[in-house]
């Protein structure tokens, strides 16, 4: 049985778990483990003031139960082990985590995976803004893993990604992939404006029937039905993403850009 | 012993350690797929000449392959891993890379040592290729006339058997020659084997060395049927063909089934008067099939 913590005093302003990771939760007994620091707002709190625990963390998995909006950096920092939201996360979920899994039920906020570097992220429902972002004043955001929305997620996803994946299974937002150096993000569902504005390197693909408009900086190569995506197809359906039958045929126009950077980046869209 | 009317002799293959390599390849339909196929398993029929030996492995349905499109395993034994990562690398990237449609996968995802392919490959992209990893694998996606050249970073490699054989007597050629057939069809049913001469056969059997110093092997005089009373002759009386079936495998079980299969087949077919091995004892290599003992088992 994982070691299960249940929101009983619900934050009435923003709970941080930082730093409670599977495997920082394992070297703590249940009892101390209850006086494990959080900050509550401008104050420092204890875990035990607002979760019950029980279980075990033997198998490094923790298992979250309530609804967490209000609880933030879930799963950052993690590098092994399990984390299980039962319902909504807040923001920073699983930010600069090396590896582990973690899987969300609910929704989770802002800055999912920001400048996570290894591991998966699933998420059933939808995201704030900035998944797998840099943070303000960074070089770079995520660097590695991989990070999956079933749902919608906010705008600029991506932003300054140097490596891994993300794919969104809903609506996305503006500007994914801004500023981004490398790495891939799939879009399946509806988007928003200026996809990968100032994009060095990296792959966009739009998956879905919603064709973004590009901005002027980006130049159509060809269409084609590129041998890789069957792979990645494959690979987030492995992941617990619906992918549809039919884009094992779909081609793809393939268009270069951020001119005004390398021009190296490629966003692939859909043809319908 | 006997197998129907097909005498089998008393002796034993004798096989050595080698190295391979399985590559998946895939293509746009099956007419690519074959034309890939037999571009890069070609002249790879015995490392006593060759880079490496090579051979279809299997073909596979669309729903096993990593893309979905039809494929094929190809399998290339050399001595070490330098020689196959030379060999292979050589031969993705004239054959393969060159075939229209084409992709290749490693076919060993969990073997312990690795070769690179892709890693050398790429700079024929001169630049311009790109890397993608996907499912925590990492492929080159290099620009090409008709698209994308995709292949996998690095393949698998591990420790082979090569030289697994029998030799085949018959009365007449025809003979010999239908048995070859269905040998080397039987063998072909038989996982984790290749046979990498022509049509899965070599009529020019070879035995170690030669009077002629620069040659490491020359005509295995033995089987001959013209040099029967010059010579002293392995030869059924009654035989006036051999050939030999050379297998190579990922183990001894391996090449054990495709031996096994291959004798059957070739025991059932018509004029087969007697089924031998070639040896050379005990000095090439340290992998004896004793026919006796793999039919009975």
């Amino acid at each position: 049985m994982p070691l299960t913590l249940e929101l009983t005093n619900s934050p009435g302003v923003p709970l941080e778990v930082e730093g409670l990771t599977p495997r920082a939760a394992a070297e703590f007994s249940s009892q101390d483990l209850r006086k494990f620091p959080v900050q509550h707002g401008n104050r420092k709190a204890a875990l035990g003031d607002f979760f019950s625990i029980s279980g075990s963390v033997n198998d490094l998995e923790l298992r979250f139960v309530g609804d967490l909006s209000g609880v933030h950096w879930i799963g950052a920092g993690m590098d092994e082990g399990r984390v299980f939201v039962e319902e909504n996360a807040g923001r920073h979920v699983g930010s600069e985590m090396t590896g582990g899994q973690i899987e969300v039920r609910g929704d989770v906020g802002d800055w999912l995976g920001g400048e996570m570097h290894g591991g998966e992220i699933l998420v059933h429902k939808n995201a704030g803004h900035l998944v797998g972002a840099a943070y303000r004043g960074s070089r770079c955001g995520m660097t590695g893993g991989t990070i999956i929305v079933r749902g919608a997620a906010g705008n600029e996803i991506g932003q300054a990604m140097r490596r891994g994946t993300i794919a969104i299974g809903g609506r996305s937002g503006d500007m994914p992939g801004f500023n981004m150096l490398a790495g891939s993000i799939y879009l399946l569902g509806e988007c928003g404006i200026r996809p990968g504005g100032s994009m060095k390197r990296g792959t966009i693909a739009y998956l879905g029937s919603h064709a973004p408009e590009l901005l002027p900086t980006f130049r159509r190569a060809g269409t084609d039905r590129p041998d890789f995506l069957q792979l990645v197809f494959r690979d987030l359906a492995a992941r617990g993403l619906a992918i549809d039958d039919e884009l094992a045929n779909a081609r793809f126009t393939l268009y270069h850009g951020d001119l005004v950077e390398l021009g190296r980046g490629e966003i692939l869209v859909r043809e319908t | 012993m006997q197998l129907g009317s097909t005498q089998i002799d008393d002796t034993y293959a004798e096989a050595f350690r080698m190295r391979y390599a399985r590559l998946i390849v895939t293509a746009h339909d099956e007419h690519w797929l074959n034309a890939a196929a037999d571009s890069t398993t070609g002249y790879a029929t015995s490392v006593i000449n060759c880079d490496a030996e090579a051979g279809v492995e299997a073909f596979i349905e669309r729903d096993a392959t990593p893309d979905g499109r039809p494929g094929a395993a190809l399998m290339f034994f050399a001595f070490s891993n330098d020689a196959l990562a030379k060999s292979v690398s050589n031969r993705v990237g004239q054959c393969i890379m060159t075939c229209p449609s084409t992709a290749v996968y490693n076919g060993m995802p969990g073997a312990d040592e690795m070769i690179p392919l892709g890693k050398h490959v790429r700079f024929f992209g001169d630049g311009f290729q790109k890397s993608k990893q996907i499912g925590g694998i990492r492929y080159w996606r290099i620009p090409v006339m008709d698209g994308e050249f995709l292949v996998e970073e690095s393949v698998g490699v591990a420790k082979g058997i090569a030289g697994g054989n029998f030799i085949l007597q018959a009365v007449t050629r025809e003979a010999a020659l239908d048995a070859a057939r269905a040998s080397s069809a039987a063998i072909a049913n038989i996982p984790g084997v290749i046979t990498p001469f022509p049509g899965g056969v070599v009529r020019s059997g070879s035995k170690v060395g030669s009077r002629y110093k620069k040659l490491k092997a020359s005509t295995n005089d033995e089987f001959c049927p013209g040099l029967r009373g010059r010579v002293e002759t392995r030869l059924h009386p009654e035989a006036n063909a051999a050939i030999e079936v050379v297998l190579d495998g990922v183990s001894e079980d391996a090449i054990t089934a495709g031996m096994r299969a291959g004798i059957h087949a070739a025991a059932a077919t018509a004029g087969v008067i007697a089924i031998s091995a070639g040896n050379y004892g005990g000095t090439l290599g340290k992998f004896h099939f004793h026919l006796h003992e793999l039919l009975s088992s």
